[in-house]
C-alpha cells in the first residue's frame, strides 16, 4: 500500500505492515526530548512518580533533556529547577545536556535527528528534526504518556504535499520561504496535517535552510514538517544517528491531501509585522520603520548561514548608534566555527552584542524591551509582549534584513550591502566566481 | 461512559482568526501561576470587570485556528477558574487543542458557530447528537468528532486520570 513518510514512519513505530491517516494508533516514540521549564518537566518528573509509580521512565535511552532555558540562571528558583534536571537525569540514566545550545539544534547534533525515526517533544519547534526526515512533533502535557508507557495514542496526520520550485534570488533565505508559504497557503492551511517538503528549492538548500523552514511548521497549523532524505542529511546523520534505522521517503503514489506547489522565483525578503506570524509583507514596504533592536538567534534561525549573512552585511561597518544587536549562535558546535571563520570578529568589531546559545532572548526574558520599542528579529514569534513589554514591537525577518537594519536603524533592505560584500569577495580572489 | 453537555452562555466571542491565547491575560501575566490572580486579570485588555460576567458553565467562542501562536496553559486555567467550561471554535490550533484537551477542557470544533453566536447568547454542546446548539436561532450546527483518545481524555477529566484509567494503574488513595 503506498505510504507517506509518516505513515511509514508511524506504521513501523506501531508495529504495523502499514497505517492510513486517520487510523488511531499506538505509537513507540524512538526518542523523547524536552527542556527543562516550570510547569513542563517538574510536573512530568512529579507526576510520572507520584500519579502512575513510575520510578524509572520505560525505556530510558530513548529519552534526552536540555537545559536551554533560563541559561544562565538569573534567579535561585531557575538554578533549582536546573539542578532538578539533572538530578532526576542522573536518577533515571537519562543525559542532560546543558548549556550546548538550543535543544532543537543540539538534538540534530547529537544524533536524535536519526532519519525515519519518531521524536516526541511537548515543544512544537522540535519539527525542526524534520529537516532529516525524522517525524518529530509537539505533543504538549502529551509528552507525559511516554514517560508512563512504552508507546502514546495519536491519529497518524494526512500530509500535505508542498513543491517549491524556481532558484532563491541572492538575499533571501529560508526564513522567507517559510513566511512565504504562510503568506500564500494561510496560517490554518495545514491544521492538523504533516507538510512534506519537496523539489528543487529543497534540493538546494542547506541542511540549515531545512531546519528553519520545519521548525516553523506550528505557524502553518501543521503537527509537523518533512524532508525526505538526501545524500546531504544522510552523510550529516552517519556516524550520528543514535539508533540504526533506514532512511524512509515516501511512495510515488502515496495518498496526499493536497499537493501544493510553490514558485519562489519572484520572492523578495519578507518582514512578518506585528501581533501575529500569520502577517507577512513585502519587506520593502516596510523599509524605513524604525527600530530599536535586533535579535539574531533562536531555534529557527542563528545558524552559520545566518551568521556568515549577517558578517557580511556589517563587516567593516559600524552599527547604528544606540541601537542594540544581539547576536546569539543557536549552539556552542556552530559558535566555536563561527569564530574560526572570523565572523565573531567582524560582528563584535560592527559592534554587536554576542552571546552564548540560549533560549532566553527569544521570549525576552534578557535583552528586554520596555514601552514603545521596536525590534527587528530572527526569534520564532510576534506576539506583542513576547520580547518584552507588551506595548513593544516585533518584526520578523531573515538574519541578513536584521544585520542591514542594524545599520540604518530602521528596517533596512540587506540586498546592496550583499552586493557589495560579493563584489569586494570577488575582488579579492579574481581567480574564483563571485 | 459518556460526556456531560455542556450548557452555558457565550461569555465572549473571539471573532478574529488565528487569535493568539496569551492575549487573554496578557503576554506580561504568562509566568504567573497563581489562578486566582490569573482569573482577575483575564480579559484586563479587552474589558476590564469580564470576570464578574461569567457565569459558572458558560463558554467562549472563537474563530478560525484558535489558539495560534505558542499556546501556553495560563490564559484557559484562568477561564476554568472563572467558570469557562469549554471553547466553541470554528477551527484550533493543533498545539493548543492538544494541551488543553490534555487538561481535561472541552475543545468543541464546529464550523459556522463565529457567524452565528452573539455575546451572551444560550449554546448547548450536545456530544451524543454531535451537535451545537444555538438557543436564539434554534439552529443546530454539526461538530466535528473527537478521536477514542481525545474522548476518554474528556471523560476522564484529563490525559492523567484517562492514562492511568488506559494503563490500569491503581487509583491514589
Amino acid at each position: 500500500m503506498a505510504q507517506t513518510m509518516t505513515e511509514k514512519i508511524l506504521a513501523r513505530c506501531a508495529g504495523k505492515a502499514s497505517v492510513r491517516a486517520g487510523d488511531e494508533i499506538l505509537a513507540r516514540p524512538d526518542f523523547v526530548i524536552a527542556y527543562d521549564f516550570p510547569g513542563y518537566t517538574d510536573v512530568f518528573f512529579r507526576e510520572a512518580r507520584d500519579d502512575f509509580g513510575v520510578d524509572k521512565v520505560p525505556s530510558p535511552e530513548r529519552f534526552v533533556l536540555f537545559i536551554d532555558h533560563m541559561v544562565p540562571a538569573a534567579a535561585p528558583k531557575e538554578e533549582e529547577l536546573h539542578k532538578m534536571t539533572r538530578n532526576w537525569g542522573r536518577a533515571q540514566g537519562v543525559p542532560v545536556h546543558e548549556r550546548e545550545g538550543i535543544g532543537h539544534q543540539v538534538s540534530a547534533e547529537r544524533g536524535y535527528a536519526t532519519p525515519g525515526a519518531f521524536a516526541v517533544h511537548f515543544d512544537g519547534h522540535v519539527s525542526q528534526l524534520g529537516a532529516f526526515g525524522t517525524f518529530a512533533f509537539g505533543a504538549r502535557k502529551g509528552v507525559i504518556e511516554p514517560f508512563v508507557s512504552e508507546t502514546m495514542a495519536l491519529t497518524v496526520p494526512a500530509t500535505v504535499k508542498v513543491v517549491l520550485t524556481g532558484t532563491l534570488q541572492p538575499g533571501v533565505m529560508a526564513r522567507d520561504v517559510f513566511h512565504h508559504m504562510v503568506r500564500v497557503m494561510g496560517p490554518s492551511s495545514c491544521a492538523f496535517q504533516v507538510v512534506e517538503l519537496s523539489g528543487p528549492v529543497i534540493d538546494a538548500m542547506s541542511i540549515e535552510g531545512r531546519q528553519t523552514l520545519c521548525g516553523q511548521a506550528m505557524f502553518l497549523g501543521a503537527t509537523t514538517m518533512l524532508i525526505a532524505p538526501d545524500a546531504k542529511t544522510l552523510d550529516h546523520a552517519r556516524g550520528r544517528s543514535k539508533i540504526q534505522l533506514d532512511p524512509v521517503y515516501p511512495d510515488a503514489d502515496a495518498v496526499y491531501a493536497r499537493v501544493v506547489t510553490i514558485d519562489v522565483s519572484q520572492l523578495a525578503p519578507i518582514v512578518v509585522i506585528p501581533p501575529s506570524p500569520a502577517n507577512t509583507r513585502d519587506l520593502m514596504d516596510h523599509v524605513g520603520t524604525v527600530v530599536h533592536t535586533g535579535y539574531l538567534g533562536s531555534c529557527a534561525s542563528g545558524r552559520l548561514e545566518d551568521l556568515r549573512i549577517a558578517a557580511d552585511v556589517l563587516r567593516g561597518r559600524q552599527i547604528a548608534p544606540g541601537f542594540q544587536l544581539h547576536v546569539v549562535p543557536t549552539s556552542q558546535a556552530i559558535m566555536a566555527q563561527a569564530a574560526r571563520e572570523g565572523l565573531i570578529t567582524t560582528l563584535v568589531e560592527a559592534g554587536a552584542f554576542i552571546s552564548s546559545p540560549s533560549c532566553d532572548y527569544c521570549f525576552g526574558k534578557i535583552a528586554t524591551m520596555s514601552d514603545g520599542q521596536r525590534a527587528v528579529s530572527t526569534g520564532t514569534l510576534n506576539t506583542p509582549g513576547r520580547m518584552g513589554s507588551v506595548d513593544s514591537e516585533i518584526y520578523i525577518c531573515n538574519a541578513a534584513v536584521v544585520a542591514a537594519s542594524a545599520l540604518e536603524g530602521c528596517i533596512a533592505d540587506p540586498r546592496p550591502y550583499l552586493l557589495h560584500a560579493a563584489s569586494a569577495a570577488s575582488a579579492a580572489s579574481p581567480g574564483e566566481a563571485a | 461512559m459518556s460526556l456531560p453537555n455542556l450548557q452555558g452562555r457565550a461569555a465572549w466571542v473571539f471573532r478574529e482568526d488565528d487569535y493568539d491565547i496569551d492575549l487573554i491575560i496578557g503576554v506580561r501575566n504568562i509566568k504567573i501561576t497563581d489562578v486566582a490572580e490569573l482569573a482577575k486579570l483575564a480579559m484586563g485588555d479587552q474589558e476590564p470587570g469580564f470576570a464578574a460576567t461569567v457565569h459558572k458553565g458558560d463558554v467562549l467562542v472563537g474563530g478560525r485556528n484558535f489558539g495560534y501562536g505558542h499556546p501556553h496553559y495560563p490564559a484557559m486555567r484562568a477561564m476554568r477558574h472563572l467558570g469557562i467550561a469549554g471553547v466553541i471554535a470554528e477551527s484550533f490550533s493543533p498545539g493548543f487543542f492538544r494541551g488543553e484537551i490534555s487538561m481535561g477542557f472541552p475543545l468543541v470544533t464546529c464550523p459556522g458557530i463565529c457567524a452565528l453566536a452573539q455575546r451572551g447568547d444560550a449554546l448547548e454542546v450536545d456530544w451524543a447528537a454531535g451537535v451545537v446548539r444555538h438557543g436564539p436561532s434554534g439552529t443546530a450546527l454539526p461538530i466535528q468528532p473527537l478521536s477514542a483518545a481525545e474522548r476518554g481524555t474528556l471523560e476522564a477529566g484529563g490525559l492523567i486520570p484517562y492514562l492511568q484509567r488506559r494503563l490500569g494503574t491503581p487509583a491514589k488513595t
